[in-house]
């Protein structure tokens, strides 16, 4: 399918199974589940990024967004934030940070290492899966990514 | 008082200190003729040397030189051959050289010995004046509360008043002649030579010291030194003036170790108070995980089985909807509330009357399809943080609104009390249900509802988030209610 083609490889960055299986589902209500890859927690979502350990010899190109939680364990979202934001070639990817309250302090910090969007997750689960699809459908399809994303 | 100084003193006049000496003459001359009449023999000389003494001695040399030589001539003429003539016989002179010789010398003892009298008396006069005034000095120092001492240069007490009685317990019987420092068991704060220097070069010296009584307790007492010095400039005496301020400084310590456990008690609870904060953010963070999760899993489940689910079943999900999406409101909320505690605030001076209009129109969609007659009063301007305040006139407002559904014509007013001089009062008044001012306290708690929830929707967090910030803002809420007649939210805040 042509809109198929042009959806753009997400990144989910997330340790908790349920909001996973929320987010997928919320996603998959607009068909924009197709090409999501999880990861677990921060190490693992740079492990992908960079190629390592599991993901030595995934395909090559990075995702057209990154959806990334703030609380995680091993290396939390901030460091993760920080980490791609500083590295020249991986800078060029959108990142939104998906956060289940909206504490000040997260936000600032967030946007001083240059976000491009924070959402808090709504508890309503109409609001939450409004909210899912419009970034899917923004950052996967109406967003051109920078050069080098993965596109099917 | 002062007695009439004692002086004896020449007449003034010469006209009284010349009579003088005629007088006394004339009549020592009449008393030796009237001895001579009756055949005494001799006392004319006497007679005359006492007229002339007398004169010496009340009118001075002057006169009794005159009184000598009326004495020398009457003599002469009356008492000596040839009787009344002034002829001097030589044979006789030397007789008349004797008496004029002795009545000068007794007029000159007269007067050495007057003037040394005289001396006499001004210095006894002194004396006693001195001794008034003295006396005087000392009863007054006895007057004052002040505890008064005079010592010399070696520190030997010489005078003791009656406050130093008093404050130490020794008489002045007892403390005088003693060493000062070894009777009072002074204790300098610093070297003595050095208190001493100051006092040498300045004249005097203050500080505080702590002594001891007679019963043996100690006192601290605000002690003046000043010194005395003769007039030559040598210091001879110093006075001590002593100020009991052990109470004082009791207080003093009392005070400051009340603040040192204010500051720590403060210290404290701020400390808690962030850990509480952070724990309420916590638990409403981790909380709308869960929450989230319910939710979304119950609408899915509704979304899939709805249709072959019965009646009751579906039921059960859309209660399971609703309380979850109530407890998010709760969290939200309860989340705006902590937020209030750990934000600053951020001080703008704003009109209050542009900030009602915004709130109202914050809260219009609640207005929807009521009747309410709004009046609103002339505001002031208001020394806060904006958006803060605004978040109380729009709790206050929703308030107003909620609680005057149930009337067919609402009235909500808003105005300015009669606040004091340093704060304005604001309220907000409804014609709505009112509530028993029974629980008035419990208003402004968190999570106190005083309406059930299905009558009046809510999370009983409003009116808490509304003190918080007035608490911030150095004011105070509160409410006055009738049941069924309305009520009245009032806060307070220091003028701009």
């Amino acid at each position: 399918m042509e809109s198929m083609n042009k959806l753009g490889r997400i990144l989910m960055v997330e340790d908790d199974p349920k909001d996973v299986e929320l987010t997928l589902t919320a996603l998959e209500e607009y068909n924009l589940a197709n090409e999501v890859v999880i990861t677990r927690d921060g190490e693992q979502a740079l492990d992908y990024l960079y190629y390592r350990g599991e993901y030595k010899t995934r395909s090559s190109g990075n995702p057209a967004v990154m959806l990334l939680d703030l609380k995680l364990p091993k290396v939390d979202g901030l460091e993760v934030l920080k980490q791609i934001k500083s590295d020249g070639e991986l800078r060029m990817i959108p990142v939104v940070v998906l956060t289940s309250s909206k504490e000040e302090k997260d936000m600032v910090a967030s946007y001083k290492l240059g976000v491009n969007a924070y959402v808090v997750k709504p508890v309503d689960f109409h609001e939450f899966v409004n909210a899912i699809k419009e970034l899917g459908v923004f950052w996967a399809i109406v967003n051109e990514p920078p050069p080098g994303s993965v596109r099917k | 008082m002062a007695r009439p100084n004692l002086q004896l003193q020449f007449a003034h006049s010469p006209v009284l200190r010349y009579g003088l000496a005629v007088t006394s003459f004339a009549i020592a001359l009449g008393l030796a003729l009237l001895a001579q009449r009756y055949g005494f023999r001799d006392v004319e000389l006497p007679l005359f040397l006492f007229a002339v003494a007398v004169t010496v001695w009340y009118a001075g040399i002057g006169s009794a030189i005159l009184a000598v030589v009326l004495s020398s001539l009457a003599f002469d003429y009356f008492f000596t051959e040839p009787r009344y003539s002034f002829y001097v016989r030589s044979s006789e002179l030397p007789y008349y050289a004797v008496f004029i010789l002795f009545a000068l010398l007794l007029t000159w003892f007269s007067a050495v010995r007057r003037r040394v009298e005289q001396q006499l008396l001004q210095s006894r006069n002194e004396l006693q004046m001195e001794v008034v005034k003295r006396t005087q000095q000392a009863s007054l120092l006895n007057l004052t509360h002040d505890t008064i001492f005079v010592r010399d240069m070696s520190d030997i007490i010489s005078y003791w008043n009656r406050g130093a009685e008093e404050l130490y317990g020794w008489r002045a019987e007892e403390a005088i002649g003693k060493h000062s420092h070894q009777l009072l068991q002074t204790d300098f704060p610093l070297l003595i030579e050095e208190v001493r220097a100051e006092l040498l070069r300045t004249g005097r010296w203050e500080g505080e010291l702590r002594k001891s009584k007679a019963d043996g307790s100690s006192v601290v007492v605000a002690s003046r030194w000043s010194l005395r010095q003769d007039e030559q400039g040598r210091p001879v005496a110093i006075l001590e003036t002593n100020n009991d301020i052990t109470e004082r400084k009791r207080r003093e310590e009392e005070v400051q170790s009340l603040n040192e456990e204010l500051a720590k008690r403060s210290t404290e609870l701020e400390s808690i108070n962030r850990e509480l904060e952070a724990f309420a953010y916590s638990i409403s963070h981790d909380l709308r995980a869960p929450l989230r999760h319910m939710a979304g899993y119950s609408e899915l489940l509704q979304k899939k089985a709805s249709s072959v689910l019965d009646e009751k079943s579906n039921h059960y999900i859309a209660m399971i909807l609703d309380s979850a999406k109530r407890m998010g409101n709760l969290i939200d909320d309860l989340l705006a509330f902590s937020r209030i505690g750990r934000t600053e605030t951020q001080k703008t001076l704003f009109n209050l009357a542009q900030l009602v209009k915004e709130a109202l129109k914050e809260v219009q969609q609640d207005t929807d399809g009521r009747n309410i007659a709004w009046k609103i009063a002339a505001l002031p301007e208001f020394y806060g943080d904006r958006s803060m305040l605004r978040l109380v006139m729009v709790n206050l407002i929703s308030n107003a609104i909620k609680f005057t559904r149930t009337r067919p014509q609402a009235e909500i007013e808003i105005g300015c009390a009669n606040g004091s001089a340093d704060d304005l009062v604001v309220f907000v008044r409804d014609n709505g249900v009112g509530f028993d001012m029974k629980y008035v306290n419990k208003l402004f708690g968190v999570f106190q509802r005083l309406h059930p929830s299905d009558a009046f929707e809510g999370t009983g967090i409003g009116l808490a988030t509304v003190q918080r910030i007035i608490h911030r803002h150095g004011g105070k809420v509160w409410a006055e209610g009738v049941v069924d007649s309305g009520a009245t939210f009032y806060f307070s805040a220091p003028r701009p």
